[in-house]
């Protein structure tokens, strides 16, 4: 047991913190296949952090100390939140605990603190970004809330572990409520990841950007944090998406083997959503975000007429 | 005693012509002492004085929660006076604020101890009064005359409730007696006194008085106004609903939940839009104070179907609440003062760049609008994690009996979600156009920190907020134990971090130790030994161009895009959107009828032919006979 913690603990350090770029460098990859090009190799973002590692920093001028820790705090965040989110069910009792709310506080810090550098820079582009990051965050949070509920529901608890050991159990998949709960999950991970259709990670068009455009005025190590954070925001999304809404094996072992397995299936969906839709309109996204939660209620709905009936 | 007695003394000194200063360093030292006694009560277990009864006859006492609330008093009224001296100094009418003050912290503390029901309405009516008589001392204009105006009106319209609410329990000996029998008799007073409470709180549909009244007094004032006043409002209607009135019929519990939900979106909806600083303080108060009211009624229905813990945390949630946003909004409050003191007017889109200036009282700033926001590692988060869990726990336990409170619940920890967010979207543009950036006024670029009496308040608001944000743990099972009417027994074991059941824990001083080593492992890596060239100097990228200050950007274009996803989305969820289909389907079942009207006498000869064949064809199946 206590090894299975230990090494539950090793794939969420190495997972988490080394392997992440390669998520955000699958879904560049396959995209481009998918379009006909061959594309950058998988393993492109590490070569990227390497040279930004190199690169002097740029401080715009003027600027106060909240510019210059925000990259810090963010990258301490997600590492935090790679911390929160267990792998196969398992927390290795690291003292930050694991709750989903925990989890949900401390990305919003992180995007909270984006937007703060973005003030402190007094940039439109930034400004513009932050803003629109923040303006859908707000429907990304009621829906992230109703998915939660959703799923505790089933679960019992907030707690990522006992969330994740409930999708063990095959009972799940006949409660509406669990599918109601995949869509609102898969549209917060979109959210969560910045991808197409809420937003597109390849422009730098200052008009359509959205998380691109706080990241313009860094540059070097800052920059590779940052960047380091967007590929650590995929696997927090993608492993949680995993944990909770996949049937999952029941030993540890099989779990992991069917993380590496789903990991990279899930980039190839997302690669796929990228190449089939356009990014949306900014105004429209609510809407879509509103659809899912309205069928988040709608498993609500039925979940408490199956308790009560 | 001693702290009463210094009050006292300190609302005669200035009155005698002496010295308003002494008055006020005494002031601080009467609530110290009496904050101190009030926290002995709150978390010992013994009562002081008399307890409630129905008589006429005046009596005071304290229990626990009384205690609490004296303690929360202290909290914002101590720093609040000592900012208050240099705040003072060049008001015109320094003493008889001073003299009032005093006055209003006694009639606060007063409604806190009574122990009876004539009493309790008296210093009910002096907490009211007070505070008008505060805003016209520092400004009568015209504005402000019909401000306070509206302020009187409307609470008093309140105050008629809430006479009532009180006089029928007193009437029928449910102060400290037997409950009331008749159930349509508890509901009314249930509704008495959610309406009568609420209004003077804040509560959404009821707060019209609120974001005219606060930001108009002097920054001392607002900040036991909005801090402290609105709280003792919410006592009030916890001692009815969970004391006097107890058990509350389930509905209660419902309507504060509804009610809740409406006043954290909606008070932060409108904070978002505010262009004054002040009227955004007192706006984002109706938000806590809705979120006070979620957590009050999850407590509600959760001891109404039976799960005490949970309605024990949902209450501490409450308290916590109710602690994190009177330090934090004190802290706003003083802050603004503090500001204001420099910069003169608090229009957001003038100020700006003043974290350079003003680093102590930036950061303290920073600090409380963090915690508004409800954002880590401040008491904030800490209060809305734990009202966040009693919502979703309600769904939980009541979603087998009650499945109309469950759904209610699960909407309001919906919207408690999206209130969390657009707070976030608020502090940041708060934090953001006026501290960092650069200044919108050229004579902000030379501005100077305020004097330490200005400063210190501050920043020990500042560390208190962050210390319950720490260590709630230690407060908890204190608060759970506050809920009147309730044995006493502890049911949480006191801890550095919220280890709950059914939740992944909230080890608050583990996340805030990790955090910050990873912030420093992180900062060594980046500026460490072997970091490599200084960085860069480079003006803000705006295409090339020049930045030009008049070009900087105001709140209201950072607010803008959450402005338009209200309006494209409201509209839709209201209308729901039937009459456009329908009527699209309407008009496309009218394109083919008129391509069935050719207007020619052959295909109309024909339809004829047609509907004979099928008449006959029918009449030999038998379907027509």
């Amino acid at each position: 047991m206590s090894f299975t913690l230990t090494a539950a603990g090793a794939v969420q350090l190495l997972g988490g913190v080394c392997a992440a770029p390669l998520l955000p460098g699958m879904v560049q990859t396959i995209k481009a296949r998918l379009q006909g090009r061959p594309g950058p190799r998988i393993t492109q973002p590490y070569l990227e952090l390497r040279r930004l590692w190199k690169k002097s920093r740029s401080n715009p001028s003027p600027h106060t100390v909240v510019y210059e820790s925000v990259p810090i705090l963010i990258a301490a965040l997600l590492l935090l939140a790679v911390l929160i989110v267990p792998v196969g069910g398992l927390s290795p009792g690291w003292p930050v605990g694991h709750d989903a709310l925990v989890l949900v506080g401390s990305l919003a810090l992180s995007r909270c603190a984006l937007g703060l550098a973005a003030w402190d820079t007094g940039g439109g582009f930034g400004l513009m970004g932050a803003a629109r990051d923040l303006a859908i965050s707000v429907s990304a949070e009621a829906l992230l809330m109703l998915t939660l509920v959703l799923l505790a529901m089933t679960a019992g608890s907030t707690s990522l572990v006992a969330l994740s050991a409930a999708a063990t159990k095959a009972h799940v998949w006949d409660e509406p409520a669990h599918w109601a709960a995949a869509v609102g999950l898969l549209l917060v991970v979109l959210v969560e990841t910045g991808r197409q259709p809420i937003d597109n990670p390849d422009t730098h068009l200052e008009l359509t950007m959205v998380h691109e455009g706080p990241l313009l005025e860094y540059s070097g190590r800052d920059l590779a944090y940052l960047q380091w954070a967007t590929a650590a925001r995929h696997w927090v999304a993608l492993v949680l998406a995993t944990e909770l809404l996949l049937p999952q094996p029941a030993a540890f072992w099989g779990r992991m083997l069917e993380l590496v397995v789903a990991l990279p299936l899930c980039c190839a969906a997302l690669a796929l959503v990228e190449t089939t839709q356009a990014k949306m309109r900014l105004l429209r996204v609510p809407l879509l975000l509103g659809a899912g939660g309205a069928i988040c209620l709608l498993g609500i709905v039925s979940y408490l007429a199956d308790a009560h009936g | 005693m001693v702290g009463v007695g210094a009050l006292a003394l300190s609302v005669l000194l200035p009155l005698a012509g002496k010295g308003w200063h002494r008055a006020l360093s005494l002031q601080t030292f009467g609530l110290l002492c009496l904050g101190a006694s009030g926290a002995a009560v709150a978390f010992g277990a013994r009562s002081f004085g008399a307890s409630f009864h129905s008589n006429y006859a005046p009596a005071i006492g304290v229990d626990r929660l009384s205690g609490f609330f004296l303690a929360l008093l202290a909290l914002v009224a101590a720093p609040a006076v000592v900012h208050a001296r240099a705040g003072l100094a060049r008001a015109p009418h320094a003493r008889a604020l001073t003299s009032l003050t005093a006055c209003f912290c006694l009639a606060l503390a007063g409604l806190l101890v009574a122990r009876d029901v004539t009493s309790f309405l008296a210093f009910w009516e002096l907490m009211t009064l007070l505070p008008a008589v505060m805003i016209l001392v520092g400004d009568h204009g015209p504005a402000a005359r019909g401000h306070v105006f509206t302020y009187l009106a409307v609470t008093h319209l309140g105050g008629v409730a809430v006479w009532t609410a009180l006089l029928v329990l007193a009437h029928h000996g449910a102060l400290g007696g037997a409950p009331l029998h008749s159930e349509l008799l508890r509901s009314l007073v249930a509704a008495l006194a959610i309406i009568g409470f609420g209004t003077k709180a804040g509560l959404m549909p009821l707060h019209s008085w609120l974001p005219r009244a606060h930001p108009l007094a002097p920054p001392h004032v607002s900040a036991l106004m909005s801090g402290v006043m609105v709280k003792v409002a919410l006592y009030g209607l916890i001692r009815v609903l969970f004391q006097w009135d107890a058990p509350a019929p389930l509905w209660v519990g419902i309507a504060l939940l509804m009610l809740g939900a409406f006043s954290a979106l909606g008070g932060i909806t409108f904070a978002v839009f505010q262009r004054e600083l002040k009227r955004l303080l007192a706006y984002c108060t109706v938000e806590n104070v809705g979120v006070v009211v979620l957590a009050l009624g999850a407590s509600l229905l959760m001891s109404a179907t039976g799960h005490p813990l949970w309605a024990a945390i949902a209450f501490a949630a409450a308290m916590l609440q109710t602690l994190a946003h009177a330090l934090a909004k004190g802290l706003m409050f003083l802050g603004a003062g503090s500001l204001a003191s420099v910069a003169g007017k608090l229009e957001l889109d003038s100020l700006g760049g003043l974290l350079r200036r003003m680093p102590w009282t930036g950061a303290a700033v920073i600090i409380g609008a963090l915690s508004l926001a409800g954002l880590p590692p401040m008491g904030g988060f800490a209060s809305e994690w734990l009202t966040l869990q009693s919502l979703v726990h309600t769904v939980l336990q009541t979603a087998g009996r009650e499945p109309g409170a469950a759904l209610v619940s699960a909407l309001a920890a919906t919207l408690l979600a999206a209130a969390a967010a657009v707070a976030a979207l608020t502090f940041v543009a708060v934090i953001g156009v006026v501290l960092l950036g650069t200044p919108r006024r050229t004579e902000l670029a030379n501005v100077n920190e305020t004097p330490a009496t200005m400063r210190g308040p501050l920043m020990v608001l500042a560390a208190l907020c962050l210390l319950v944000g720490i260590l709630p743990g230690l407060l908890v099972p204190t608060l759970a134990r506050l809920r009147p009417a309730t044995a006493g027994t502890s049911v949480l074991h006191a801890g550095a971090s919220l280890n709950l059941p059914g939740t992944g824990s909230l080890p608050t001083l583990g996340l805030a130790a990790t955090l910050a080593a990873l912030v420093a492992l992180l900062w060594f890596a980046r500026n460490g030994r072997a970091a490599q060239r200084r960085p860069a100097a480079t003006p803000a990228w705006t295409c090339g161009q020049a930045v030009e200050p008049t070009l900087a950007w105001s709140v209201a274009g950072f607010t803008e895009t959450l402005r338009l996803m209200a309006q494209g989305l409201l509209p839709r969820l209201l209308e729901l959107q039937v009459q456009e289909p329908l009527a699209a389907l309407a008009l496309r079942g009218a394109g083919v009828m008129r391509r069935l009207q050719s207007g020619s006498l052959t295909t109309y000869l024909g339809y004829l032919l047609g509907l004979l064949a099928l008449l006959l064809a029918l009449v030999r199946l038998g379907l027509l006979s």
